[in-house]
């Protein structure tokens, strides 16, 4: 039976040893699309890291029983079960943000942190140990959101969490926003500056030439 | 035991039961919630015709909604009122219902809409005295990316611009997404229809508005809606009834 100290391994590993955005590089779409605001961000990354934690845990309880035939439909199934309950509750108690995050949510169904998650750990693991491998790939895709979302909003915007930090000059403040910040390719650059960083201080994550 | 899982028995079983789990589970999710879905868009569409109608963030939306709103329907074409049911309005989906609404021929369709209803629902908010004070249109049309959805705050005179609000467009954000931009949708209050969208500085002149900076088709498409749906193809003939005295 696992023990505390490999639950923590796996709960804190994804975060910055083994990236799934950073190291891995999957789930970059959404990435881009939904960091624009910090709120945004969270909610997103609060319904991703639920997503992959559940869809880990039912997975891992049904692998014995999986046809290997089937097993990416199965999967798929499952993730996509949850990923509508997740839109829909979202849809019910907060109708701004879901309706700004729109096709992002559903889209998480095609996430391959998700479906990455899914085949690699939780067909091979327990189901406590796979639920916690989800929280923990999730955790690591919300830090490089958040991050990302505070650049945008705080440098494009002026404001975190809506709350203004940089008046802006239209507003009779000091602050020029960057406008390119506002808009998905700048993503790009912070993902890539936040890998650089990360390769830096971790030099074993550097591939080989 | 894995060795057995491959029969087509099992397969089929374990493929059928998981649809039959996910299937309950998704159906569950959705009927539930359901009513509190519901009741956010209604909601949602409430607070933009109040905030059209100058009351900004308010607690009780349905209550400040029921209190100072009276919706009614309109038939375009005549501009008189007609018993359809106002909630049963959709701005995105009933210009798509064939029984509903009508093609536009490209040379009348200014907005870019390609069809519109043959009715709609218009919005009077009434002050203590229960009478009409302000005169709220729902208009839509096409911007640089897509339809712009908004409401056009006038009036009871059917040409004083009271407030503009777009609540939902496509505009890239920091250009055309200026034009939810308190400081734009300010400089409207005032004006005199037909306004005309301009470059550079508009000062005082009842019938100009500086354009948006860095969003030139934004700013048309915005000029385009206004002036199309004042015109007789769309509420025109509703205005001039209400210039007429149709509201007392």
């Amino acid at each position: 039976m696992a023990n505390a100290k490999e639950m923590k391994e796996v709960l804190f590993a994804p975060v910055f040893a083994n990236n799934p955005i950073a190291l891995q590089v999957l789930g970059i779409c959404s990435a881009l699309a939904v960091t624009s605001s910090l709120k945004n961000a969270l909610i997103m990354s609060i319904a991703l890291t639920l997503v992959t934690a559940f869809s880990s845990l039912f997975i891992s309880m049904i692998r014995n029983h999986i046809p290997s035939s089937v097993r990416i439909i199965v999967q798929m199934t499952i993730i996509a079960s949850l990923v509508i309950v997740v839109d829909q509750t979202l849809q019910a108690f907060v109708y701004a943000t879901a309706k700004e995050l729109s096709v992002f949510v559903g889209l998480i169904i095609t996430n391959c942190i998700v479906m990455g998650r899914a085949e690699a750990y939780a067909m091979k693991t327990p189901p406590l140990m796979s639920f916690i491998d989800g929280i923990g790939n999730g955790l690591g895709y919300s830090v490089v959101l958040l991050t990302v979302a505070f650049i945008r909003e705080l440098f494009g915007k002026g404001t975190l969490f809506d709350v203004e930090i940089l008046p802006l000059v239209s507003e009779g403040g000091f602050y020029q926003p960057m406008g390119l910040l506002i808009l998905p390719p700048s993503s790009f650059f912070i993902i890539g500056l936040f890998i650089w960083v990360l390769r830096t201080y971790k030099k074993d994550q550097v591939e080989k030439a | 035991m894995a060795s057995n899982n491959e029969t087509i028995g099992k397969t089929l079983g374990v493929v059928v039961g998981l649809c039959l789990v996910c299937a309950v589970v998704v159906s569950m999710a959705a009927v539930q919630l359901r009513p509190l879905q519901q009741a956010n868009k209604t909601q949602d569409v409430q607070r933009n015709i109040l905030a059209s109608a100058g009351f900004a963030d308010v607690e009780n939306v349905t209550e400040t909604f029921n209190a100072n709103i009276e919706a009614r329907v309109v038939d375009l074409k005549t501009g008189e009122f007609v018993d359809t049911d106002p909630n049963s309005f959709d701005f995105e989906m009933t210009k798509f219902d064939a029984k509903r609404s009508i093609k536009l021929e490209k040379s009348d369709d200014l907005a870019g809409v390609q069809r519109m209803t043959t009715e709609s629902p218009v919005y009077f908010a009434k002050n203590a005295n229960g009478k009409v004070e302000t005169i709220i249109l729902p208009v839509q049309g096409y911007g640089l990316w897509g339809i712009m959805y908004g409401f056009l705050a006038l009036d009871t005179d059917t040409k004083t611009v009271k407030a503009i609000n777009f609540y939902k467009h496509n505009e890239t954000p920091g250009l055309g997404g200026e034009i939810q931009n308190p400081r734009w949708v300010a400089s409207w209050q005032e004006k005199q229809l037909p306004v005309d969208i301009v470059k550079g500085t508009a000062g005082n002149d009842v019938h100009k508005v500086d354009g948006l900076s860095g969003a030139t088709l934004t700013s048309v498409g915005v000029d385009n809606t206004f002036k199309f749906w004042t015109s007789d193809k769309a509420f025109g003939p509703f205005l001039a009834k209400v210039r007429e005295g149709a509201l007392n």
